[in-house]
């Protein structure tokens, strides 16, 4: 039996016909154009030299006569990992992203899951629902918010209408509207691959939970939830990943204090014109990224073997 | 006396469908016990009736004689073999057999010794430490059979088990199952479509036709003496003919059938109403053919070898058509298609059967 189970796992497709590779090929392509050539290019410039002029840097290399000269400059880099404002702006991002992507996996798993127990007809519906926010811009979802959080704005004349409130409370420009923010702009993609593993899951598995002694809720936690975790780590991943990197919600939402690496990156490159300083930070925040996904990979690559 | 389980006046009806429809039942205690009928015959929610994942209408399950219709499935002392196994993805074979002997508290030492036990008996030493993907069909099943066995329950229900399994190792599989049932002396209640496992599994087979229980009965007593048409065709084949004129002589009858062609002699009951539309049944075993002499005259047109059998389908003078088999016992047959016969069978070998 072993032998026949082992054959046929371990048998890959020894015939990978040119279709197939074809295939595969160009989206390689395309990652190869749009994703690994400006990677190179940022990397380049993050060990050049910032001068006046257009570029705003200098080459890498130069001709000395015969002799091509190859300067790399690692002070960016240095400076990067060395300066305070730097390194609190990659704390304060991840901390951000930690914290929201949680507040996410709460809001969204039990959503998710009401909408999986839904009787198939309405689920559409109800996913429907949650994805109808990206009908509209998300610039103009953004500045909805800063209405409504404003002192004089939708949530503060509510609150003072019911009397909860006195005085207007200050929301708009703080971490809070950076959090309010966050969650209410990325909870799509929590919120979906979470519903695709709920709503795959094989319904009997629970009924098989029930009639081995477990309760309703010691069948979730025994049987459902770990069933869902690839969805989980799919959608925490879906988000914690460009919420670090993140800049119009704290730009337009967040005060002065709050500092994300998204907007430090914009301000060397449109303020400062330091294009070697910018494109450092871009390519450490990248190094910072790669570390979870990597992880997380390989965490998905053990629990499917 | 009250039986170990009893099923009492139970209904369960979805909206205007009704699925199941007051249904009597007694299950004695160690019985192999079958609920077979076609799909759609309301057998599977009996069964899931009894596990508890289904809430009667009305009437009542008891357990040696206490009410458990309203307890919930986790807290009944039955376990489920599901048609699909449901194994736990996520967990190895070690611990779904112990997922529920874990949830009942049991200390370490008594799980891995149960765990030891059961996988003993069913021959999964060796594969506990792997994933139920990793599994074939009949270790899967196995796997299904242990985590139910394992929890020692009163009661075992088997929902369709063996339907994923290809034809011979069902047929292991089932003679599998009937010895480790008489090894363990639990109660089975097995559900099933296949006549043929039921008739080899069971100690009483429960026939079932649109949520009603029609004959419940040993196998030999069901295929012996069914009591209606549909019993008779549902188990095996037979051939039926509408009884009309009947004549009593003795302990026999002679019954007149248009749609035979002729008369057909039966032993006399008092169990069928003669005076209302009744039905005269022979099984094709019991049937013989020969050249010459006497019975319902008709032509072989067709002849069909299956290496145990023969089978002879006769087209009968009247119209009809005639089953017969005989046993391949090494000689070439003696008839044809296309050959004059006269078939017959003894009084004893005919069934009279109402609706």
């Amino acid at each position: 039996m072993s032998s026949v189970v082992l054959s046929s796992a371990a048998a890959p497709s020894a015939k990978t016909n040119w279709g197939k590779r074809l295939l595969i090929a160009i989206p390689y392509a395309w990652l190869l154009v749009l994703f690994l050539a400006p990677f190179a290019l940022a990397a380049g410039i993050s060990l050049s030299t910032v001068r006046l002029g257009m570029p705003p840097f200098e080459p890498l290399t130069a001709w000395d006569g015969s002799i091509l000269n190859l300067r790399l400059n690692f002070e960016n880099f240095l400076y990067v990992l060395t300066d305070d404002t730097y390194l609190l702006a990659y704390l304060t991002s991840l901390k951000i992203a930690a914290i929201s992507t949680a507040a996410m996996l709460f809001i969204a798993y039990p959503l998710a899951y009401g909408i999986a127990s839904c009787a198939p007809s309405s689920r559409s519906l109800l996913v429907f629902l949650v994805i109808v926010p990206f009908w509209s811009s998300m610039l103009i979802r953004v500045y909805s918010w800063m209405s409504i959080l404003r002192n004089d704005g939708l949530l503060n004349a509510l609150l003072l209408k019911i009397g909860l409130i006195s005085e207007p409370l200050r929301i708009l420009n703080t971490e809070t509207a950076i959090y309010i923010g966050i969650v209410y702009t990325y909870l799509p993609f929590m919120v979906l691959p979470i519903y695709s593993t709920l709503s795959s899951a094989d319904k009997t598995l629970i009924e098989a939970a029930r009639d081995l002694g477990c309760s309703r809720i010691s069948a979730f936690w025994r049987v459902t939830f770990p069933l869902s975790l690839p969805g989980v780590l799919a959608g925490c991943a879906l988000v914690f990943i460009p919420v670090v990197g993140e800049f119009v919600i704290p730009d337009l939402l967040g005060g002065a204090d709050t500092q994300m690496i998204g907007r430090a990156i914009w301000l060397e490159f449109f303020n400062n014109r330091d294009w070697p300083m910018a494109a450092a930070v871009t390519i450490v925040l990248l190094a910072l990224l790669v570390v979870p996904i990597v992880y997380f990979q390989s965490r998905q690559a053990r629990t499917q073997n | 006396m009250q039986s170990y389980i009893s099923i009492e006046n139970l209904a369960k009806s979805y909206g205007v469908v009704t699925a199941v429809n007051n249904i009597n039942l007694g299950i004695e205690k160690g019985e192999f016990f079958s609920l077979l009928g076609p799909s759609g015959c309301g057998k599977s929610t009996l069964l899931r009736m009894i596990a508890g994942f289904e809430t009667p209408t009305s009437g009542a399950i008891k357990l040696e004689g206490a009410d458990v219709t309203d307890v919930p499935a986790h807290r009944r002392p039955t376990n489920m073999m599901f048609q699909s196994y449901a194994l736990f993805p996520h967990l190895t074979v070690g611990k779904n057999i112990a997922f529920g002997l874990q949830q009942d508290g049991l200390e370490k030492s008594e799980i891995r010794k149960r765990i030891d036990e059961v996988a003993e008996k069913l021959q999964l030493t060796a594969l506990l430490d792997r994933k139920p993907a990793q599994l074939s069909g009949g270790q899967r099943q196995r796997v299904a059979l242990a985590r139910a066995l394992v929890k020692r329950p009163k009661v075992l229900l088997l929902d369709e088990p063996l339907g994923a399994l290809d034809k011979n190792l069902r047929t292991e599989t089932q003679l599998e199952l009937v010895r480790l049932q008489r090894e363990l002396g639990l109660t089975f209640i097995i559900v099933t479509h296949d006549q043929h496992e039921a008739m080899t599994v069971s100690t009483r087979i429960a026939i079932m036709k649109q949520g009603q229980v029609l004959q419940v009965g040993s196998p030999a007593e069901v295929y012996e003496t069914p009591r209606s048409r549909y019993v008779a065709k549902f188990l095996g084949e037979t051939n039926v003919f509408a009884g009309g004129r009947a004549e009593r002589s003795g302990e026999e009858l002679r019954i007149e059938s248009d749609e035979a062609g002729g008369g057909v002699r039966a032993a006399f009951t008092d169990r069928v109403a003669l005076d209302r539309p009744f039905w005269v049944s022979v099984r094709p075993e019991r049937v013989e053919l020969s050249t010459s002499g006497s019975g319902l005259e008709g032509t072989v047109e067709q002849l069909t070898y299956t290496g145990v059998e023969r089978h002879y389908r006769v087209r009968l003078n009247s119209g009809a058509t005639l089953d017969a088999r005989r046993v391949n016992l090494g000689a070439e047959s003696d008839l044809r298609v296309g050959d004059r016969v006269f078939a017959s069978w003894s009084p004893q070998a005919s069934r009279l059967l109402a609706e």
